[in-house]
C-alpha cells in the first residue's frame, strides 16, 4: 500500500482527530468512578460498538484473512460459534452480577465470590498478560506507522504513545469507549468498501465460489475434520464454544470493564448482547478478504498465505481507497491500544495498588494514581515494544500462559455465579488443579490448545465441585447478590455492596 | 479412539452446533421477564433481550445450515 496524496491527508486527519475528540471527554473526570468507569453513564450502544473495537485488531485482519486463505470459511468459526453464543451467556447471566456487584474488575468480583488468593493469583495474571500484551500491540503499530508511512520505528513509537496516551491518560474509559465507536465506524467503512470491491472483481459471490471451490472444495464448510490441525470441528466444538470462547467473553477484563461503566444493568445486559450483531459481520471484514485474494491469486505458498490481506490492498485498491483502509487498520490496531491501557491501569491500581499498597485514600489519590500508572504503562510500552521484536516467543508465551488459566477461570466463575454452595476453598482448589491439568497436558502431552481448555475446563469443574461438597460453605450474606437467585432485593442491599466495592475489600 | 473419532460424519458437527443454537435460546426464555427488564427505562417490546438473543442465535443456525 502506498499512501500519498489524498490518501495521506485522510490518514493524518484520522490520526489528529481521534485524540482532539477524545481528550474532549476529560472534563466528565472528576473521581476514580469517573475514571475507570466513565462515571457509570455508558448507555448500551457504546458499550456494544466499544467492545467490538476492543476485540478487534490489526493483527486480526492479517491473520484471520490468511487462516480464510489456507482454510477457508472454517476461520469464520471464531467470530461465529466462537463468539455468538459466549456473547449471550455474558450478557444474560454474566455481566448482570458482575454490574450489580459494583466491582471495577473480573478479579475483585471472584475475590468476593471466593477470596484473596483467587483474587491475587488472578489479579497477577490479567496484570501481566495486559502490560505484555500493550508492547506488542506497541511494536506492530510502529511497524505499521513505518511501513505504510515510511516514518522510523522509534518515531512511530512514540506517535502511538502521543495518540493514545493522551486521550486514554486524561479522559479514562469514557474517552476510550467514545473513540472505539468512531474507531469501529471507520473500520467498517474502510473493510467493506475493500470487500465490495473485491466482490465485483471476481464477479459476485457465484464467482468466488465458482474461483475457489474446484481446487479446494472444503473452503466453503465451516466444520473441517478431525485431522485438520487447526481447526478440527470436535475441537471448534468442545475447546472453542463451550469453554475458550466463554471464558474470553465473560472474564476478560477488557471485554467486561465496558459493561461495568453502564448506566444501568439493562445497558450492561444489552450493550453485551448488541456487540453480537457487528462482531457477526466481522468475517465479512476478515475473512472474505482471505477467500478474496485466493481467487485473485492463488500461488501464495507456506508464509506467504499470512499476505494475502496486504497482497489484496496493493493489487487491488484504486488510488483514493489506500488512506480509508490504512485508516481502519490504524482504527483497529487503536482502539485495542486504549483499551488494554486503560483495563491495565483499572487492575493495577484496584487490585494491586489499592489492596496492597494504601488501601484507605482519598478518591482524589486513587484517581491520580490511574493516570499516572495509565502513563507508565504508556512508557513501559516503548520500551518494551523492541523487545518483542527481538523474542517473537514472548506473546505467543503470554497467548498460552493465558490460555492454560482459561479454563480453570472459566470454571470457578461459572459456578461462583450459578452455583451457591461453590464456596472459597473450592474456587481456590479448582483454579490451581485446574491449572495443574493444563500444564501437565500442555508440557507432557503437547496437546491443542483446544482441548487443553476442555479438560483443564472439566477438571476444574470437578475439583470445585467435590472440595465445595467437604468443606464449610460460606455464610449466605458474603454471597447476597453474587450468586444466580440470590439476587439483591432492594437498592439498600445494592448500596452496601457498592461500599464493600468502594473499600476495595 | 481417534479412529472412532475420525470416522464420526461432519453432519454430527453441524446437529450438535445447531442443538446448541437452539438450546442455548431455550435457555435465554426461561430468564424471568422481570430479570431482563431490569433497569430498563420502559416495557417495550423491543427492549425484550430474549427477542434480541433468538435473532441473533436463529442466524447462527441459518449459517450453519447453509455452510
Amino acid at each position: 500500500m502506498d499512501i500519498r496524496g489524498i490518501d495521506l491527508v485522510i490518514v493524518i486527519a484520522y490520526l489528529i482527530a481521534i485524540p482532539i475528540f477524545g481528550v474532549y471527554f476529560r472534563k466528565y473526570v472528576k473521581t476514580e468512578e469517573d475514571y475507570f468507569l466513565a462515571g457509570r453513564m455508558l448507555p448500551w450502544w457504546v458499550i456494544s460498538m466499544s467492545i467490538i473495537g476492543t476485540n478487534i485488531g490489526a493483527y486480526d485482519y492479517m491473520g484471520a484473512a490468511g487462516g480464510a486463505y489456507r482454510f477457508g470459511i472454517a476461520q469464520a468459526n471464531y467470530e461465529w460459534i466462537g463468539a455468538i453464543p459466549a456473547m449471550v451467556l455474558s450478557a444474560l447471566l454474566f455481566v448482570p452480577y458482575y454490574w450489580k456487584a459494583g466491582v471495577y474488575t473480573v478479579p475483585e468480583f471472584l475475590g468476593k465470590r471466593y477470596n484473596l488468593a483467587v483474587r491475587v493469583i488472578e489479579a497477577i495474571l490479567w496484570g501481566a498478560f495486559l502490560a505484555c500484551v500493550l508492547g506488542v500491540f506497541f511494536w506492530a503499530s510502529g511497524l505499521m506507522l513505518n511501513e505504510y508511512l515510511g516514518i522510523p520505528v522509534e518515531v512511530s513509537l512514540l506517535i502511538t504513545a502521543l495518540i493514545v496516551g493522551i486521550y486514554t491518560i486524561t479522559g479514562g474509559l469514557a474517552a476510550v469507549a467514545m473513540t472505539d465507536v468512531v474507531q469501529l465506524l471507520v473500520m467498517f467503512i474502510g473493510g467493506i468498501a475493500l470487500t465490495v470491491l473485491g466482490l465485483w472483481t471476481v464477479g459476485g459471490w457465484s464467482g468466488l465460489v465458482n474461483a475457489i471451490t474446484p481446487a479446494s472444495p472444503n473452503h466453503f464448510k465451516l466444520f473441517l475434520p478431525l485431522n485438520n490441525p487447526t481447526y478440527p470441528w470436535l475441537g471448534m466444538i468442545f475447546g472453542l464454544a463451550l469453554v475458550l470462547s466463554p471464558a474470553w467473553w465473560c472474564c476478560h477484563q477488557a471485554i467486561i470493564q465496558r459493561t461495568l461503566g453502564a448506566r444501568s444493568e439493562w445497558d450492561a445486559k444489552a450493550g453485551m448482547l448488541f456487540a453480537s450483531f457487528p462482531k457477526m459481520m466481522i468475517p465479512v471484514l476478515v475473512v472474505l478478504p482471505g477467500l478474496l485474494a485466493l481467487a485473485l491469486n492463488p500461488g501464495l505458498v507456506g508464509p506467504d498465505m499470512d499476505k494475502a490481506f496486504p497482497w489484496l490492498i496493493k493489487n487491488l485498491l484504486p488510488a483514493g481507497l489506500a488512506g480509508l483502509v490504512f485508516a481502519a487498520f490504524m482504527a483497529a490496531l487503536i482502539s485495542s491500544v486504549d483499551s488494554t491501557l486503560n483495563s491495565a491501569a483499572t487492575l493495577w491500581t484496584r487490585d494491586i495498588y489499592q489492596r496492597f499498597f494504601k488501601k484507605d485514600a482519598s478518591d482524589r489519590h486513587y484517581l491520580k494514581v490511574g493516570r499516572i500508572l495509565t502513563l507508565v504503562f504508556v512508557i513501559w510500552a516503548i520500551a518494551f515494544a523492541p523487545v518483542t521484536k527481538e523474542f517473537p516467543g514472548i506473546y505467543v508465551a503470554m497467548q498460552t500462559l493465558l490460555s492454560i488459566f482459561q479454563g480453570p477461570t472459566f470454571a470457578i466463575t461459572l459456578l461462583g455465579i450459578y452455583w451457591k454452595r461453590a464456596n472459597q476453598w473450592g474456587g481456590l482448589s479448582g483454579l490451581l488443579g485446574g491449572v495443574t491439568i493444563s500444564s501437565f497436558l500442555f508440557f507432557i502431552t503437547k496437546s491443542s490448545f483446544l482441548y487443553i481448555a476442555w479438560w483443564s475446563f472439566l477438571g476444574s469443574l470437578f475439583i470445585t465441585i467435590i472440595v465445595s461438597l467437604v468443606t464449610k460453605p460460606d455464610p449466605v450474606e458474603k454471597l447476597e447478590g453474587l450468586v444466580y437467585g440470590l439476587v439483591m432485593k432492594d437498592k439498600k442491599l445494592q448500596d452496601i455492596l457498592k461500599r464493600r466495592a468502594e473499600g476495595g475489600d | 479412539m481417534t479412529e472412532w473419532l475420525n470416522s464420526i460424519p461432519l453432519f454430527w458437527g453441524k446437529v450438535f452446533a445447531i442443538l446448541f443454537f437452539v438450546g442455548l435460546v431455550i435457555w435465554a426464555w426461561y430468564r424471568p421477564r422481570s430479570y431482563i427488564y431490569k433497569d430498563s427505562p420502559d416495557k417495550n417490546r423491543w427492549r425484550d433481550l430474549r427477542i434480541w438473543a433468538t435473532v441473533l442465535l436463529g442466524i447462527q443456525v441459518v449459517l450453519y445450515i447453509v455452510f
